[in-house]
């Protein structure tokens, strides 16, 4: 009887593996890609409708003023499918995590020979790949839905960020998964921190208007420059440093340290868990 | 023979909590395992008996890596336990948590893909090997199915057969038959058997003590940790032989097992009650010299008997000889 052992060809099967197993899981529930749709337009729709319902005559010139643009309509959509593709990208390792535990499915796949780094890959694209067409699809939708212009800009640029954003976003979230894996919980986590994500990375503002030691934390925090870049590209505001490159160059620092720090912090408590009772209690 | 598993001095202490108001726990440190030494040979099926809470699954689930030992350490299949366990993990095919351990929104075959493809067997393999245990299994009638519709059995069934997807030598089954019917349990056990033959090694949990003397060449019967017996079922048996055993069914109140207890001559006494109905196994020097008095000391004590005889020493016996309790005694409520 022979092993069959670790090869780079077979890890990336593994990859494909975990991949259509979450795409077909996800496609025998129907009804998720209308939600993912829905969910960043009505995010957006409120500021709007509020904006429309209580401002003044200088409201545009008033949020030009703070933003750099008049066109808040533009920001608010760009703001919401930023942050649902962010929202998405950081929890849906974590509910995949407690999922897996809940249904005792976590200790079939610690069974297996397979790296964690494989699952996470798998997970990570499958993520990638929901996040991105809901976001293509919602962006368009709510553009025409508020009539905004969704090829305005820089698009490639801001699909780069984007693209780029979303390594340490991932980073994050195994973070996110070495809390779920320790306080197995996972809904009152999320809770408490989408609206701490809503609120740093600005999805309404700038978050420039913000105190100024909040908008030093605010910067620590990868969703920020993704969505301050996603604006600039396609609004033609300015970059946190001035230029694209350099903001660029912050975001790969972020693709480095995020994913090496959360993987490190989950592999941490993934040894505290199996030393006590194991992924197997929920 | 050389060994395929050797422990040495594993331990596992773990900290659970103990509810005891709603938002209140004590925490409370658990001795799962004490130091266990066992070696398990090459092409050997290999029985772990004992009843819930005895150590088994703790025991398997450090051997394959699922926790990591307070103490000591391993080796299997030539691999460290604490080093190679990826290595470890790719020489075990593991039946754990039977039903649990499956996806049921997949079909049985996506199922037995994924987790194929899990331990890096090439998709054209994995392909093979699904038919091949579509076939072995009898598993036609509902692979393309998701799980969710299948009957426990028929779970119990794709577990097994995603147990042998990777064509692991070392066949670790915790439990298989516990929810399958009579002809399906059978059957598995033909399969386990062929598979030995073919040469696997294979580990096999049960607390069914018939399973154990049917299937395995060797077994160890764990309790509260630790191994308390260990060898071939007919060596463990041969080992109480000088004693014998009187089984009784019927109504038995605690205070006659308390009176039976004390009588002289007896060993020890279990007790299983399911429905009012209970079974109880007296190990003693002789059954037939003690007999009478049982049965006056039971009447006296309000028992109804509904059935009474001294019987051959089963491995169940070996175990109350040994810890004056039944291995069912833990689980039937």
């Amino acid at each position: 009887m022979m092993l069959s052992v670790f090869s780079l060809k077979m890890s990336a099967e593994a990859v494909k593996s975990v991949f259509l197993c979450r795409l077909r899981i996800v496609s025998r529930y129907r009804g998720w890609f209308l939600f993912d749709m829905l969910v960043p337009t009505v995010i957006a729709a409120i500021p709007i409708l509020l904006g429309r319902a209580i401002s003044g005559e200088n409201a545009a010139a008033r949020f030009l003023e703070n933003t750099g643009t008049a066109n808040y309509v533009a920001y608010m959509v760009i703001g919401a499918n930023v942050f649902m593709i962010v929202s998405n990208s950081l929890w849906i390792f974590g509910f995949w995590l407690r999922n897996e535990m809940q249904t005792g499915t976590l200790e079939s796949l610690y069974l297996s020979p397979v790296t964690k780094l494989t699952l996470l890959a798998g997970i990570a694209l499958y993520t990638a790949f929901r996040s991105l067409i809901a976001f293509g699809v919602a962006f368009t939708g709510g553009c025409l839905i508020f009539g905004v212009n969704p090829f305005q800009g820089d698009v490639i640029l801001a699909v780069f960020f984007l693209l780029i954003g979303l390594i340490p976003i991932y980073g994050i979230s195994f973070f996110y998964g070495a809390l779920i894996i320790r306080f197995k919980e996972a809904n009152s986590l999320i809770n408490l921190a989408q609206w701490a994500v809503a609120a740093a990375m600005g999805i309404y503002y700038p978050v420039t208007v913000l105190p100024r030691v909040l908008q030093y934390l605010c910067m620590l925090f990868p969703p920020t420059w993704v969505n301050q870049d996603i604006r600039a590209s396609l609004l033609g505001l300015s970059y946190f440093f001035g230029e694209w490159y350099y903001d660029l160059a912050v975001l790969w620092a972020f693709c480095i340290v995020a994913p090496l720090l959360g993987y490190y912090v989950f592999l941490a408590n993934e040894k505290r868990i199996k030393k006590n009772e194991g992924v197997g209690r929920f | 023979m050389k060994p395929t598993i050797k422990i040495k001095d594993l331990s596992k202490t773990y900290v659970s909590k103990e509810r005891t108001k709603i938002f209140k726990s004590k925490k409370k440190t658990v001795k799962a395992l004490n130091r266990i030494n066992l070696n398990i040979y090459e092409g050997e099926i290999f029985g772990l008996l004992g009843p819930n809470g005895a150590g088994k699954t703790t025991l398997i689930k450090c051997l394959t890596t699922l926790l990591l030992p307070t103490e000591g350490t391993a080796e299997i299949n030539g691999y460290d336990l604490l080093r190679d366990d990826k290595m470890i993990r790719a020489s075990i095919g593991c039946m754990l948590m039977g039903e649990r351990g499956l996806y049921w929104k997949l079909t049985g075959r996506e199922n037995l893909d994924f987790f194929g493809s899990l331990y890096y067997v090439p998709p054209k393999r994995r392909r093979e090997k699904t038919e091949e245990l579509i076939g072995l299994l009898s598993l036609s009638d509902f692979i393309d199915r998701t799980v969710e519709t299948y009957s426990s059995g028929q779970k119990m069934k794709l577990a097994f057969a995603k147990s042998l997807i990777n064509e692991a030598p070392i066949l670790v089954l915790d439990e298989p038959t516990v929810t399958m019917d009579v002809h399906a349990a059978r059957e598995l056990r033909t399969i386990v058997k062929d598979l030995n033959e073919k040469g696997h090694t294979i580990v096999y949990t049960t607390h069914v003590m018939q399973e154990a003397e049917e299937l395995c060449d060797r077994v160890a019967i764990i309790d509260k940790g630790e191994i308390i017996a260990l060898g071939a079922p007919d060596e463990l048996r041969a080992g109480i032989e000088q004693e014998s055993v009187t089984k009784v069914e019927g109504i038995i109140p605690q205070k006659a097992v308390k009176e039976v207890r004390t009588l002289a001559g007896v060993k020890e006494v279990g007790l299983t009650s399911n429905n009012g109905m209970s079974k109880m196994v007296i190990v003693s020097e002789n059954s037939r010299v003690i007999l009478p008095q049982v049965i006056r000391t039971l009447f006296d004590n309000g028992s109804t008997i509904e059935y009474i005889s001294p019987e051959d020493v089963t491995l169940e016996d070996v175990f109350i000889s040994m810890t004056g309790r039944t291995l069912s005694e833990d689980t039937v409520v």
